[in-house]
């Protein structure tokens, strides 16, 4: 009656559940990042979707889990002023406690339109998720302005994008009001 | 009579004893055995689900080279699931720009999410309530963030600039305790004694002397960070003791500069470099 033999066993299952879960992440990862389908298209499966579920399952909450996401993201851009015009993500890297991302995100703080690209490390420790931005790059049409190029240079340094945006959000502003009075006085 | 035969009672409680032992020990290995048959049973299904998984995702891969979308002919669940899948992406880039945000009728929540050059830090919390008139019902905000004196000012004008003007006050606070904690962590060995500060972070003072050199006459450096809206100190003083050589109160100067205009933790690297 050896335990050892027991004990073995029970540490493969272990490893082999960690990298069931591992595989699974990735094939789930993979599937959402290379698909793409539009608003149309998501329109249409709601519909199919209810007709399917009528009778069945409540059919609503699916569709009230993306009524409700959807209003929270038009609550936040309304709030902030940005507007998120396409975001794509894809998984580099991931085990454990530990996951590398590659962001590339599109949109516009009122007139002005940026494009960022960034990598994400975020490390679970204990209970706690910490995230790090590196490799930020950041495009904007009026970078060569000198007000702009101030802002974005320092944050791009840093990975700092709370910064990054909130500059983005001040300037747009000044950026906007600026041009309404011009406007006024043609 | 078995007072006669003590040494037979004696003997069938043995037996007895022993039966039992017996009858323990043949349930005990039983159940081992149960025990073992079941954990290989579970490894080898576990290893064949594995095994399906490793198929599945290399078959993704080599398809994922090739066309543009995998999902072909997708189900309407498979197709909601994934843009509920990709919103809640795009509200984790909220996330990264500061702030995350819940409306419901009666309330808003909002998470102010701070950060420093890119590392993630503390959150902060604020409920909303919406009616009858627009008020804090429930918050984390330390106590010596200004919180009521913001939203007296802007609360009910303007809610975009009370976040905003929140947000600078906690993300420059938690900024200057970092940079103070990655100075203790990569300079333990410059510093000596445990540096002094105020719960705000905006007051500093500690002492440090250059390893190396002379540890008799240790610098003593003061910051004060008087914008609670930055995490450069507006005022920076380092001295040394009166009876030092004078090399060092010139090098106390050209500190006491250093430390005006750059983050603490980056200062003393600079410092480090020119040793």
């Amino acid at each position: 009656m050896d335990n050892s033999i027991c004990q073995a066993y029970e540490d493969e299952i272990q490893a082999l559940k960690e990298e069931i879960r591992l595989l699974t992440d990735k094939y789930e990862d993979i599937q959402q990042e290379s698909t793409f389908f539009s608003d149309e298209e998501i329109l249409k499966s709601i519909k199919l979707f209810q007709r399917e579920t009528k009778g069945y399952e409540s059919p609503s909450d699916l569709k009230a889990q993306l009524e409700t996401l959807e209003r929270d993201l038009s609550f936040l851009m309304k709030l902030t002023g940005f507007h998120f015009t396409s975001h794509s993500k894809k998984t580099l890297e991931k085990t454990r406690n530990r996951t590398v991302q590659k962001h590339r995100l599109s949109g516009k703080c009122h007139s002005l339109s940026f494009q960022l690209e960034f990598q994400l490390l975020e490390t679970q420790n204990k209970e706690k998720v910490s995230t790090v931005v590196t490799d930020l790059s950041i495009i904007m049409d009026s970078r060569e302005d000198s007000d702009v190029s101030k802002f974005v240079s320092s944050t791009e340094e840093h990975g700092d994008l709370v910064t990054f945006f909130r500059s983005l959000s001040a300037y747009a502003e000044w950026y906007e009001h600026r041009r309404r009075t011009f406007l006024h006085f043609k | 009579d078995f007072r006669a035969f003590p040494g037979v009672l004696a003997h069938l409680e043995m037996l007895e004893a022993r039966a039992r032992r017996e009858a323990v020990q043949q349930e005990e290995k039983e159940k081992w055995e149960e025990k073992l048959a079941f954990l290989k049973a579970r490894a080898q299904e576990l290893r064949l689900l594995r095994d399906e998984l490793r198929d599945k995702v290399e078959q993704q891969e080599k398809v994922q080279l090739g066309k543009e979308g995998i999902l072909s002919d997708p189900s309407p669940r498979a197709v909601l699931e994934w843009k509920i899948r990709s919103l809640q992406n795009l509200l984790q880039v909220f996330h990264l720009t500061g702030i995350s945000g819940k409306l419901s009728n009666r309330s808003a929540c909002f998470s102010i999410h701070t950060a420093y050059e890119g590392f993630s830090l503390d959150s902060f919390h604020l409920e909303l309530l919406l009616r009858p008139g627009l008020r804090i019902q429930r918050h984390s905000i330390p106590a010596f963030i200004p919180l009521e004196q913001i939203s007296r000012k802007l609360l009910h004008s303007d809610l975009r600039s009370f976040l905003d003007l929140l947000s600078r006050h906690l993300n420059a606070f938690v900024g200057r305790r970092h940079q103070l904690e990655l100075l203790q962590e990569h300079f333990s060995d410059w510093i000596q004694g445990t540096p002094q500060r105020n719960s705000l972070c905006n007051l500093l003072s500690f002492q440090y002397h250059i390893p190396g050199k002379s540890r008799s006459f240790p610098f003593q450096a003061r910051l004060l960070y008087g914008d609670p809206c930055r995490s450069l100190p507006t005022e920076v003083t380092v001295s040394c003791s009166p009876d030092a050589p004078a090399p060092l109160a010139e090098a106390a100067s050209a500190h006491s500069e250093l430390l005006r205009n750059t983050a603490l933790h980056r200062a003393f690297h600079s410092l480090k470099s020119m040793e």
